[in-house]
Formats: structure tokens, C-alpha cells, sequence
């Protein structure tokens, strides 16, 4: 057999050593458009921070496609074509396969703001991002972050901690919409204004203008405006599929896939940011531009090309990071609407908050800002939250329940 | 390979093992730096000794997207290479058994690495409830009792 896999991050990887773990035979060619040595994003941000050193970016050693007898291509796909079953890559080479696997992620998106383009706009998404942006990282120079989401806010934090001017511009009423809840908004919000982020919310940029080389100066509608050196914009990411375009493979806002990663295209599979997954809970399909996700999805994708023995339970959106001196995580439906029970843990001091989202009993979310151990919590609820297992009894005694069950079936009483 | 097992039945949460890790890693007592931890649970009275399982197919091992948890040929534990950690706490998030702690100073995570082949807290276990064992029916696939404990938690009466 013939594979062919597009992409070599979190889900090209695990996909193609899920493939590798049941067939060492097949020949298998993977397409990388950036470095061939694969890096990590979600490692970019600690890397500005000055956390982790350049080159413990790349999460494979020299010698990973040689191991796993990969013929690694670099390339970007510019088409595919469907009934010949081969991609095409820019400058024109033609790679067949009998199965095929697209992980070829997501991009980041610029709202519509004029002049929000050229030298001084960056993204933080890639390894020449963040190449560039260090070179601006220099104490005393302004940056100014478009957006507040994740990635926006690790660069923010990136920023801060080498000694820039940081201010955080976000359209909407408050930062981390679809990460935190309100009241966890709230207390990150806080932290990042007593460590100096000017934040400024329901804040729309009208236009931006370059005063000189490296100077920007941005206008909002309330009349206000803001000086800069250089801005960074993350206001979210787009599916990577207008390569797909009149090969007749289902999109929607990704690839639509079944729960064995296949497309509508018998022999064409999806995984990782690219991809629009079945939903743990039977909702929509829907795209999580997620590390755990992709890594998920990939080994899914990677097994099922193998043998078609995996099935996908659905995804849960988690998701955690370290920024500000806070962890911050959510997973699930973690907002809490109608017909939901919000259950907040009272005895936490300020500045902490876990709130677990119960629909009949059966926890549906979580979320919390605080301390790492919070973030335990949350890890220790996700089996519980993935097995739809209805809580008999107060939140409160949930670590009680879960210590009552696992001491039942300990390892020590298995004999 | 050897495993720490854990006799919930023989525990008397004396803390010993907490004492003795946290030593291992740090020649300090502080419990917060300890890979085991023991709860209490009053209302139902359980002891509840509590470390890495090093799983078949850790999650951890998994998810880390810094490539930073590998698993120890020689010992069998599924370690974190602390210089390559980022801190970014998903294999935190990971664990099931919330088994895994951070290290607020040196802003890494921490879990069980089995001290090498020989654990500090099963030598200064002082009921016995720890036990370092070739028991291979004790660790045979640590998600497969998981499962059970999971279809069988909403059973409980308290």
C-alpha cells in the first residue's frame, strides 16, 4: 500500500507513528510544507517567553523519518486529484497514493482592518513567525495584540516578560471568549492588568496606520487610539482545505470526517486542526484547533488506515495553558446555559475558581484559573465527562465518590 | 518490570512516603514537592496512597507536546525530562488519576520516576502498604480498571 500524509505537526506525527505501530511495510511519503524537522507550536510562545531554548522547538529527532522509513518531501499541495488518486505539489511533482491522509492544519485570519498588513503585522502560529517576532522582542518596544484568545494572550505574556509595552485589544466584551467563562475571564483579566497589560475590551479597531518604518498607530471607533512598535494578531485560524476545491471531498468549515477519520472520499482521511470531527456529546461536527485534539484525531486517522479497527469516541474540547502566573483550562461545555448546573467551588481563596457544569447530574464542562492542581481536577473529571457518568450526590463530595470508586478497583485488589 | 502497588487497605496516612519523596528530589519535607500523595477521605474513611501507574499507553507519554515524557527502557516509568519541559501542564490535564504536580519555582511538571529503580517511598513505608512488585496481574493495563471504576462510579450510595 501506498500512503501519502499531508502535514507534520501534532496530527501528521501521530497519525503517521499510529500507521507505523501496525504496518511496517507500506510505503509511506510525508508532505511538509514548512521545516521537515517538525516543531511544536504550542512550545512557540514559551519560546519568546524564554522559557524553552530554539532548538528544543523540534520534537523529532534527525533521524525520525529514516527510522520509521518515511520518505520525507518538502512541498506545499496545491491540488489533488481525486480520481487519478495523487496530490500535486507546487512546482509540479505528483505523488500517488492508495491512502491518504490530510493534516495539513489551519492558518491564522486577519479581520478586516485597512492597513492591517505589511512588515510590522505578525502572526503567532509558525516558526518564521516567531523568528521574526524575536527579533522585535526588545525591552522598551510597544507591541500592540489584536485579539484575546490563547494565542493572543501568550504572546501578550511572551511580551511582558521581556520588558515590553504590551496592550491587548479586544472587539468584544471580554477577553478569552471561547476559552474561560465570565467569572474566569474576570480574575485573568485582573492578573494581566496588575502585571501592566493595558487591556482594553469592547475595543474595535477602525483602521491602522504606518506613521514611519516600525510605527503604527491604531484607531478605534470610541475615538481613542494607540501608538505602536509592531502588533501581533491572533483572532483565530482557518482549515487549510482550499486545495480541495471541485474534488468533490464534504467540507464544511473543515473536512467533515466519521468517526474513522475517513472523508466522503473512501480512502481520503482527515485529522488534526483540518479536520471537523464527530462531537463527544452528538452535536455538530466542529473544529477544535487543539493540540490534544489533533494528536487524538491523528492516532484515530493513523490506526484506521492501518487495520479500520479504531473508532472515534467523539472529541472534548480541553485545553490548558501557563500564563500571567495563572493556569487557565477549560473542557466541554464549561459555560453552563439553560437546563445546566453550575456547581463552583466555594471553599477556594480568591484568585482561584473551578467550576464543573452538570446537566442532570452528568458533568458536561469544566473550567478553572488558579493553581495547577485545579487543572488535576480537571483531568481527574475527563474520563467522567467523556463516559457520560451521572454524579449521585453533591459536587462537593466529588473527590470523595471518585476515591471511594477508584479504591474498588485499585491495582492493589487486582490479583 | 517492577511497579509500586499500592494496599489501600494497610495505609495509615502517616505520610512517610510524601516525607521520603519529597526528600529524594529535593534533601527538603516539603509535601508539596512529593510524587505520592496520600488522601484522606474523612466522611468515607479511605486512605488513598496515590502515584504515577506508569500506564501501557500513558496519556501523558501522549499528549506532551514538547516531547519532553518518554518511557525509561531500564526502569519501565514513564519520565518527564524536566530541561525540555515547557510548563505548559497538559499532560496535568492528561492524567486521569490527577498524578502529576507542578513545580511552582522551577515552573515544570513533576511525577514518579521510580527514583531510579529504587523507590524512596516503598523503603520507608511503614505498614507495608507499599510494595515495589514483579506483580505483573497488577499493573496489567491500568486504563482497562480505570474503565471499570468509571461504569461503576455512579453505583456508589454514601
Amino acid at each position: 500500500m501506498n500512503v501519502v500524509i499531508i502535514g507534520n505537526s501534532a496530527a501528521g506525527l501521530s497519525g503517521l507513528e499510529a500507521f507505523r505501530k501496525q504496518d511496517q511495510t507500506s510505503l509511506v511519503t510525508l508532505i511538509a510544507k514548512e521545516d521537515q524537522r517538525p516543531y511544536s507550536k504550542v512550545l512557540l510562545p514559551y519560546y519568546l517567553r524564554g522559557k524553552v531554548p530554539y532548538d528544543h522547538l523540534f520534537i523529532r529527532d534527525k533521524d525520525y523519518f529514516n527510522r520509521l522509513k518515511v520518505n520525507c518531501v518538502k512541498g506545499t499541495v496545491i491540488k489533488l486529484l481525486v480520481d487519478q488518486q495523487c496530490v500535486q505539489l507546487d512546482g509540479g511533482t505528483l505523488l500517488p497514493y492508495d491512502k491518504l491522509l490530510i493534516a495539513s492544519g489551519s492558518s491564522p485570519v486577519k479581520p478586516p482592518i485597512p492597513g492591517l498588513s505589511g512588515e510590522g503585522i505578525h502572526h503567532l502560529w509558525t516558526l518564521e513567525d516567531v523568528r521574526q517576532l524575536k527579533t522585535h522582542f526588545i525591552k522598551g518596544k510597544r507591541v500592540a495584540v489584536l485579539g484575546s484568545g490563547f494565542v493572543s494572550l501568550q504572546g501578550a505574556c511572551a511580551a511582558l516578560s521581556q520588558g515590553l509595552t504590551v496592550s491587548v485589544i479586544e472587539l468584544v466584551e471580554r477577553i478569552m471568549m471561547r476559552a474561560l467563562d465570565e467569572q474566569g475571564a474576570d480574575i485573568l483579566a485582573e492578573q494581566m492588568k496588575s502585571k501592566g497589560v493595558d487591556l482594553r475590551v469592547n475595543t474595535l479597531t477602525t483602521r491602522i496606520d504606518k506613521a514611519e518604518e516600525q510605527r503604527y498607530l491604531l484607531h478605534f471607533k470610541d475615538g481613542g487610539h494607540l501608538e505602536s512598535d509592531f502588533i501581533i494578531v491572533g483572532t483565530g485560524v482557518r482549515p487549510n482545505i482550499d486545495f480541495l476545491e471541485g474534488t468533490g471531498v464534504k467540507v464544511d468549515a473543515g473536512i467533515l470526517v466519521n468517526e474513522q477519520m475517513e472523508s466522503s472520499q473512501p480512502g481520503i482521511y482527515a485529522a488534526g486542526d483540518v479536520a471537523q470531527v464527530p462531537s463527544f456529546n452528538g452535536g455538530r461536527p466542529v473544529v477544535h484547533a487543539l493540540w490534544p485534539t489533533a494528536v487524538e484525531t491523528g492516532i484515530i486517522a493513523g490506526a484506521c488506515m492501518a487495520s479500520g479497527n479504531n473508532r472515534y469516541k467523539g472529541s472534548l474540547n480541553m485545553n490548558v495553558t501557563q500564563m500571567f502566573d495563572l493556569t487557565v483550562a477549560s473542557m466541554g461545555e464549561f459555560i453552563g446555559d439553560d437546563g445546566c448546573e453550575s456547581w463552583i467551588d466555594k471553599s477556594l481563596p480568591d484568585q482561584q475558581y473551578l467550576k464543573i457544569v452538570l446537566k442532570d447530574d452528568v458533568p458536561i464542562g469544566a473550567t478553572c484559573v488558579g493553581s495547577a492542581d485545579l487543572a488535576a481536577t480537571l483531568g481527574m473529571l475527563r474520563p467522567l465527562i467523556r463516559g457520560k457518568v451521572r454524579l449521585s450526590g453533591k459536587p462537593e463530595t466529588l473527590k470523595s465518590i471518585m476515591a471511594q470508586n477508584i479504591s474498588q478497583h485499585h491495582q492493589a485488589f487486582v490479583k | 518490570m517492577r511497579f509500586i502497588t499500592m494496599d489501600i487497605t494497610k495505609c495509615v496516612v502517616c505520610r512517610n512516603c510524601e516525607y521520603a519523596c519529597a526528600f529524594r528530589q529535593t534533601g527538603d519535607f516539603n509535601r508539596d514537592d512529593s510524587n505520592i500523595r496520600v488522601e484522606y477521605h474523612d466522611d468515607v474513611k479511605i486512605c488513598l496512597p496515590q502515584t504515577c501507574m506508569h500506564c501501557d499507553d500513558a496519556w501523558c507519554l501522549e499528549i506532551c507536546p514538547a516531547a519532553a515524557i518518554y518511557r525509561n527502557e531500564s526502569t519501565g516509568a514513564i519520565e518527564i525530562i524536566s530541561d525540555r519541559c515547557a510548563g505548559c501542564k497538559m499532560c496535568i490535564l492528561a492524567c486521569p488519576f490527577g498524578n502529576i504536580h507542578f513545580d511552582k519555582i522551577n515552573l515544570v511538571s513533576r511525577k514518579c520516576n521510580l527514583c531510579q529503580g529504587e523507590p524512596n517511598c516503598v523503603s520507608f513505608c511503614i505498614s507495608g502498604a507499599l510494595q515495589y512488585t514483579t506483580d505483573q496481574n497488577s499493573y496489567q493495563n491500568n486504563r482497562e480498571i480505570f474503565q471499570r471504576f468509571i461504569e461503576n462510579l455512579s453505583s456508589v450510595n454514601h
